[in-house]
């Protein structure tokens, strides 16, 4: 159907055109700038740690180590199994510590607690602390960023 | 709904007489306008470092420590931070090459005459103020070159008598050049300077706003025959094409001639050989350099500086000496001006050789 | 007469999304080879000299697509702005808004 009138005088369209590509030219100079300004951070794939370290911790003791630029603990279980977390809470991200005499997870900001396996049982925190996949290999501890089925 | 916005705004801040002197602002029309679009020129170039300085500043550590890895880090690991890097030098560059530009058309325009002399002095002031951010801004990366530029460009001021030993001291933060010279000339660019700037910047264009643009000589007393075309928006359209095209220049630059970074300054080594600072104090660097070194009981050193001080002094008072644009002195003056581009020609293309 | 601001306003942000999703590529491609290259940093005693840009094909083929652009927006802009600097001049030769300053 062929419309009778124009929808937009020229003058629209020419000042439509100048607006919009003057916007375009302004936002891919933006652009730059706001990747400039949010650095992507990205957590390691994984930390390999020497097993020495670790091998002599006493059972239900804690260690620390550095998780990218988080805290991440590794656990010696009683059974003598290792088990590694990242030490943050996951409330508000304070760094977390372990309490071996109540065999419990500790958060001092806001009160929080979890217990020897790392699931939130008291206070503020809504979720469990993150568990990340951990393997021996003979002289090394190798800790791996959690499977997508562990996350889960 | 702008509109409701705007006059909501106006009932507040009162701001109608701004917008009403605006839109009725005119620009006169000669063979001269060309040189009225340095000034906002400058302005964009000013605000593109403002931009690209706040964001270099988020991630550059200014301890001796640091800094060079800082820059290395902006260079490789921040995404696009070369660009940004890129973009802040070169601009600095060109800001500095409009200021001057636009010194030279005020010159031999004479538009610093009466009424006027206020604008040139803040002006003048103003281009110290832009030197000086060039100077600071160079020793912030701290690789070899910059470290050698600045031992060289502080020691200048030593050899003015009487306040030489203490102005090199207060520059430097102490006798040499350390990481307290870092953090001072740090401090400088970022805060003390931009303060100083504003300031200047404020009185300089609401003096340039109040006086109305002036004309040349000739068109003079002419007032009512003068051409002339209403700042906006006809005036504001044609500097947005010449922002455009800077802009475009600028950036075609800062892509394919970006700067490199030396390896950190090391404190205790020679000076690396061609040694030089930015291309702006090379004319001053050059006529350092062909005084010799003593003449008669000063050093040749102390008389450089102490003429090129006076030369300074009689530049910012220029308006004054030049009371009498249409005769003989002010004919000696527009020459003065042209002489002055052929000395720094000259001896910037001499100090490379 | 239709309004059609709101079409232009969809029609620019669609140009934008194109350009933020371009870029989007092109910046996570650049950010594995700056990782890339900031871990040859780390691993070989300090160069001699950083060269300012990356000098990576992928990259440097996304500054040159950028120079066309930008070179294409300025033109296509100074052009409009011209237009739009005749039309405002003739209207100022023809007292369009001396009457209203009135």
């Amino acid at each position: 159907m062929k419309i009778r009138h124009s929808l937009f005088s020229r003058r629209q369209f020419l000042n439509g055109v100048l607006g919009g590509w003057l916007g375009a030219f302004l936002a891919s100079l933006v652009y730059p700038v706001v990747r400039f300004i949010f650095p992507p951070y990205q957590e390691p794939d994984e930390v390999i740690l020497p097993f020495s370290d670790f091998r002599d911790m006493p059972p239900n003791s804690v260690k620390s180590f550095a998780w990218g630029s988080k805290l991440g603990l590794i656990k010696k279980n009683e059974d003598e199994t290792y088990v590694a977390f990242v030490g943050v809470c996951t409330h508000l991200d304070c760094n977390v510590t372990y309490l071996p005499e109540q065999k419990k997870f500790f958060c001092a900001c806001h009160d929080g607690w979890y217990d020897e396996n790392g699931v939130n049982i008291a206070g503020p925190p809504p979720s469990p602390l993150r568990q990340l996949t951990l393997i021996i290999a003979e002289e090394d501890l190798i800790i791996k960023k959690e499977s997508p089925e562990e996350v889960l | 709904m702008k509109n409701r916005i705007l006059s909501w705004l106006d009932e507040r801040l009162g701001w109608a007489g701004i917008t009403n002197f605006l839109t009725k602002k005119t620009v006169p029309l000669h063979k001269h306008t060309i040189w009225y679009y340095t000034g906002s020129a400058i302005l964009l170039f000013f605000v593109i470092q403002v931009v690209t300085g706040f964001m270099l500043i988020l991630y550059y550590k200014p301890t001796l420590e640091m800094a060079n890895a800082s820059v290395a880090r902006i260079m490789t690991e921040i995404p696009l931070g070369w660009i940004i890097r890129s973009v802040h030098s070169w601009s600095a560059s060109f800001m500095i090459a409009l200021v001057f530009v636009h010194l030279l058309s005020i010159w031999i325009t004479k538009s610093y005459r009466k009424p006027r002399e206020l604008t040139w002095m803040s002006g003048a002031m103003l281009m110290l103020v832009s030197l000086f951010f060039g100077f600071t801004g160079y020793l912030l990366p701290w690789d070899d070159l910059s470290f050698s530029a600045t031992k060289v460009g502080t020691d200048i001021p030593r050899a003015i008598p009487v306040v030489g030993a203490w102005a090199t001291q207060l520059l430097r933060g102490g006798e040499d050049v350390t990481g307290d010279t870092l953090t001072r000339f740090f401090g400088i660019h970022v805060c003390i300077l931009p303060i100083f700037l504003i300031i200047l910047l404020a009185v300089h264009i609401y003096l340039v706003q109040k006086q109305g643009m002036s004309l040349p000589l000739e068109a003079e007393g002419q007032q009512e025959k003068a051409r002339e075309i209403p700042f906006w928006p006809n005036f504001v359209f044609r500097e947005m094409v010449v922002w455009l095209i800077l802009v475009g220049i600028l950036f075609s630059i800062a892509l394919f001639f970006p700067p490199s970074l030396e390896k950190p300054a090391d404190v205790m080594a020679p000076a690396p050989e061609g040694i030089k600072p930015e291309w702006y104090f090379l004319f001053l660097f050059q006529t350092l350099k062909i005084f010799p070194a003593h003449i008669l009981f000063v050093t040749g050193e102390t008389l450089a500086v102490l003429l090129i001080l006076l030369a300074v002094v009689w530049f910012f008072f220029l308006p004054l000496f030049d009371n009498k644009p249409a005769g003989t002195r002010g004919k000696i003056v527009t020459l003065l001006a042209y002489v002055f581009v052929l000395y720094a020609l000259i001896m910037s293309v001499w100090s490379l050789l | 007469m239709i309004r059609l601001r709101p079409f232009f306003l969809t029609i620019g942000f669609l140009v934008f999304l194109l350009i933020a999703w371009a870029g989007n590529t092109y910046c996570s491609a650049q950010l594995t080879e700056t990782q890339g290259q900031l871990k040859t940093f780390q691993e070989e005693k300090e160069p001699e000299k950083i060269v300012g840009a990356p000098q990576d094909v992928k990259q440097r083929t996304g500054i040159w697509v950028f120079f066309i652009w930008m070179w294409i927006s300025i033109i296509v802009l100074v052009f409009f702005l011209r237009l739009k600097i005749k039309e405002v001049d003739r209207l100022n030769a023809l007292r369009f808004f001396s009457a209203e300053k009135k």
